[in-house]
């Protein structure tokens, strides 16, 4: 488990993130589920290696951005989520 | 030169790399002599690229643009930067997109004219203490929340005296509205009130009062005492301790003020 006490800020990404898989749990089908699951946690993973953990500014614009996208997804006319990349 | 800058930058696969390419001081490009050149500083802001908030500077020639701001603002776009974000649609006053605070303070830039000085640079920022989602473009969910809270539609107990047909309401009752339907929920006044910066989840702010009002001195409305109550609390209504910013502020010329302290009268 982990040993250092988790600050403010990560807690509240970790909240973020735990509220997606629950709205994710209320979705009909297990396949919606799946995507939705795969699609946030890369996109958390991927962030987690990339943004500098002192990026205060970004995170909080990251974290905005991620709640409103979850009381989106929260609505039960919502399906599912993707993603796409652009290169 | 301008062109193969564009294309750089829109085809660059990285960002930051991209964001040094753009040099820190832009001029129009046809170097007119006799031109009146003017000197625009406005606040840039990516969240895909590293660092904090800048002025960025920007020359105009104003024999070659509109009268007002935002008048610039589209000409720095479609020749500068293309880069620069910012929300605008009727460019009359009228829809309130282009709030945005110029010189210091709030307005529509639509509405509000360059000045003329060309010595005096013009600071153009966005709208003070909310958060910014790219360059003058603020999160405004938090208002329209606020806005929604007050429950801005008629309510009735009783059906209207005939069925299907308009409610109807006196010239004298129809005047009252006066001066609070005009509101185009711009967030001039909501942003330019301190007690707002300090508070701007608990209290409601000036625009929002002002359309509680419009619907409390509804003569149509029959709610006026459940809407009173609702509001009736220290953080969404006494938060208010006339500043009167937002009067000064509104760009239709309306006074949130004073229809607050209407509510405030009504209360007892």
């Amino acid at each position: 488990m982990g040993a250092t006490k988790l600050s403010g800020m990560q807690k509240q990404v970790l909240s973020l993130y735990r509220g997606f898989l629950r709205a994710a749990r209320s979705k009909p089908t297990t396949e919606d589920r799946k995507r939705i699951e795969t699609v946030v946690s890369t996109e958390f993973r991927k962030n987690s290696k990339e943004v500098d953990r002192k990026n205060f500014q970004y995170i909080e614009y990251l974290l905005r951005l991620g709640h409103k996208q979850l009381d989106q997804l929260k609505s039960p006319d919502m399906v599912s989520i993707s993603s796409v990349k652009i290169n | 030169i301008m062109a193969s800058g564009l294309v750089g930058r829109v085809v660059g696969t990285n960002p930051s790399r991209a964001a040094r390419l753009i040099p820190s001081r832009w001029t129009s490009s046809k170097a007119v002599v006799g031109a009146k050149l003017k000197t625009f500083q406005i606040y840039r802001w990516n969240a895909d690229s590293p660092g904090k908030p800048e002025l960025q500077d920007y020359q105009l020639d104003l024999k070659d643009c509109g009268p007002m701001v935002l008048d610039a603002l589209i000409k720095i776009t479609n020749e500068m930067d293309p880069s620069l974000t910012f929300r605008r649609s009727c460019r009359e006053g009228m829809c309130g997109s282009c709030a945005m605070n110029i010189d210091g303070c709030n307005g529509l830039a639509c509405l509000t004219k360059i000045e003329s000085e060309s010595s005096k640079v013009t600071t153009i920022t966005p709208l003070p203490h909310m958060f910014v989602i790219k360059d003058l473009v603020v999160d405004m969910t938090n208002f329209y929340n606020q806005y929604k809270s007050i429950e801005p539609w008629l309510k009735r107990k009783t059906p209207a005296s005939v069925p299907g047909k308009e409610i109807l309401q006196s010239k004298k009752d129809r005047a009252k509205l006066d001066g609070m339907y005009e509101c185009i929920l711009c967030a001039c006044c909501s942003t330019s009130c301190p007690s707002y910066w300090w508070n701007p989840e608990s209290y409601l702010g000036p625009a929002a009062l002002l359309h509680a009002n419009r619907w409390i001195s509804d003569s149509r409305d029959e709610y006026t005492k459940e809407r009173l109550e609702a509001i009736n609390d220290e953080f969404k209504l006494y938060r208010c301790h006339t500043i009167l910013n937002c009067a000064r502020a509104c760009p239709k010329g309306l006074n949130p003020g004073k229809q607050i302290s209407h509510i405030k009268q009504l209360q007892k």
